[in-house]
């Protein structure tokens, strides 16, 4: 019951009536007054955070780890800087901006969509080498050293890389990022690997090169199996053959560049 | 994804084939009479697969274009015009560490490839000098030479012109011989071209109105304007 000590008689129920009244209307008071003090919070955080991602903008886009200081930030509370396309802010947020694209400023966005720009470009040069196929450390790489002599390299991480690549997902599929062994991988082109395709070319990465031979005695393969897989990796090229050796062999191109 | 075989087992089962491994630099044992510095190989010449022709045509383009350019940043470092078939410069078609090597026929089919004016151009066969008289029977004698264009014909030319400009000599005539041997031009890039090179060099300032050619054969001279 509402209260220990009950009077006697018809107006005690009035009295109940009225207490409970009471607390409802205290109850409510205080939480417009939490939810004030809330939203005033918030509203100071927000600032906070956009005027930190406007005065550190510079830092945010040149520095690799002030930028995954910055991300890991913005993921503990819960803010991810690429929503901005997901995440429409109801009325509050106007002209189709979403409330983080507002609060952030644009340059932490454009810095993702920038490089993602140098992503697209890395893995469409590459694919007549790869058959589309690249590891991400190998973008990033490449995209550090720049693009010729037009605009020097970015310093990026291979996180930025994945994040960058997040933010082409609305524009639709295409890149999709695969575990090859220990790797990740970003294939470009849409076709899947099948199973006994992704073996083998696991078993490239350790090697560096395998053979049918290899295949079969590794694997246990039967060996025209062995030969379908690796002709269909040929076609897609994905491998690289070598003709010279005692037996065929077949090269991952990701070992091409380095050195 | 699939389940990984386990990577202890996988055992290549020819160890005797050189494993290639990525962090060991190139060696560069090739040497030139024209430049004493070493070429410094491109990562991808240290790949085994680079010396043979890909079968998937793809891939094969890109294997042309990194060819295109290892050719023309040799050539370039050595100051190499012409190239010949019969005796190839060392160590640029194969790597004696790997014990690989482009096979003369797929030299031919790459050479063939770059001669193409939609690939670029770099390498123009030469034709066979004067018919012989073996081959009266062969339609045409298969070309054994070809003159590499790490730089394109017209640039070249500017190149050329511009040197005319800068050293007062328009209006003067010089000699082919002067153009490639004399001592005015030591030290210029062109030196020792192949003649027949300068000639579609100069054919592009004929065309340009900067230059013109006159004279036959023996000391032919070249006017610039």
């Amino acid at each position: 019951m509402a209260s220990s000590r009950r009077g006697v008689g018809l107006g005690a129920f009035s009295n109940a009536a009225i207490s409970s009244d009471q607390y409802a209307r205290h109850g409510a008071a205080l939480r417009t007054i939490h939810a004030e003090a809330l939203s005033t919070q918030l509203s100071v955080f927000q600032a906070a955070l956009h005027n930190f991602s406007l005065t550190h903008a510079k830092d945010i886009r040149s520095n690799p780890s002030f930028r995954a200081e910055f991300a890991r930030m913005c993921n503990a509370i819960g803010v991810d800087p690429l929503a901005a396309s997901n995440v429409k802010g109801g009325g509050a947020a106007g002209t189709g901006k979403s409330v983080w694209a507002k609060m952030l400023g644009s340059s932490v966005n454009d810095f993702y969509f920038e490089l993602a720009v140098r992503v697209l470009e890395v893995c469409r040069e590459t694919r007549n080498e790869n058959g589309g196929m690249i590891a991400v450390g190998e973008v990033r790489k490449r995209i550090e050293k720049g693009r010729g002599l037009v605009g020097g390299g970015m310093e990026v991480t291979e996180d930025d890389v994945l994040r960058a690549l997040d933010a082409l997902a609305p524009l639709g599929g295409g890149f999709k990022t695969t575990m090859l062994g220990s790797t990740k991988y970003i294939r470009s082109v849409p076709k899947e690997l099948n199973a006994d395709q992704a073996t083998v070319l696991e078993v490239i990465q350790v090697l560096g090169y395998v053979s049918v031979s290899m295949l079969q005695a590794n694997l246990d393969w039967e060996r025209a199996r062995a030969i379908a897989v690796i002709d269909d990796l040929v076609a897609d090229s994905l491998v690289w053959v070598d003709s010279q050796a005692g037996e065929t062999e077949f090269w991952s191109p990701a070992s091409m560049h380095a050195g | 994804m699939t389940t990984a075989p386990p990577e202890p087992t996988l055992q290549p089962p020819t160890p005797t084939t050189p494993h290639f491994s990525p962090s060991t630099p190139p060696p560069t044992t090739s040497t030139s009479t024209s430049s004493s510095t070493t070429f410094p190989l491109p990562p991808w010449t240290s790949f085994p697969p680079f010396y043979t022709l890909q079968p998937n045509l793809q891939t094969r383009a890109r294997q042309y274009e990194l060819w295109s350019t290892l050719l023309q940043t040799y050539a370039r470092h050595h100051t190499l015009f012409r190239l010949s078939l019969s005796s190839p410069p060392p160590n640029l078609f194969s790597n004696d560490r790997l014990n690989r090597a482009l096979k003369p026929s797929d030299v031919r089919a790459l050479l063939d490839h770059l001669s193409k004016a939609e690939n670029g151009g770099v390498v123009e066969w030469i034709p066979p000098s004067a018919p012989s008289s073996s081959s009266s029977g062969g339609r045409a004698e298969q070309s054994q030479a070809v003159y590499i264009w790490w730089r394109s014909p017209g640039e070249w030319a500017d190149a050329l012109y511009g040197w005319v400009e800068e050293t007062g000599q328009k209006g003067a005539v010089l000699t082919l011989y002067e153009l490639r041997e004399g001592e005015a031009v030591r030290g210029k890039e062109w030196r020792a071209m192949e003649e027949g090179m300068l000639r579609r060099v100069l054919g592009v300032l004929v065309k340009r109105g900067k230059a013109q050619v006159f004279g036959l054969e023996s000391g032919e001279g070249v006017k610039f304007f």
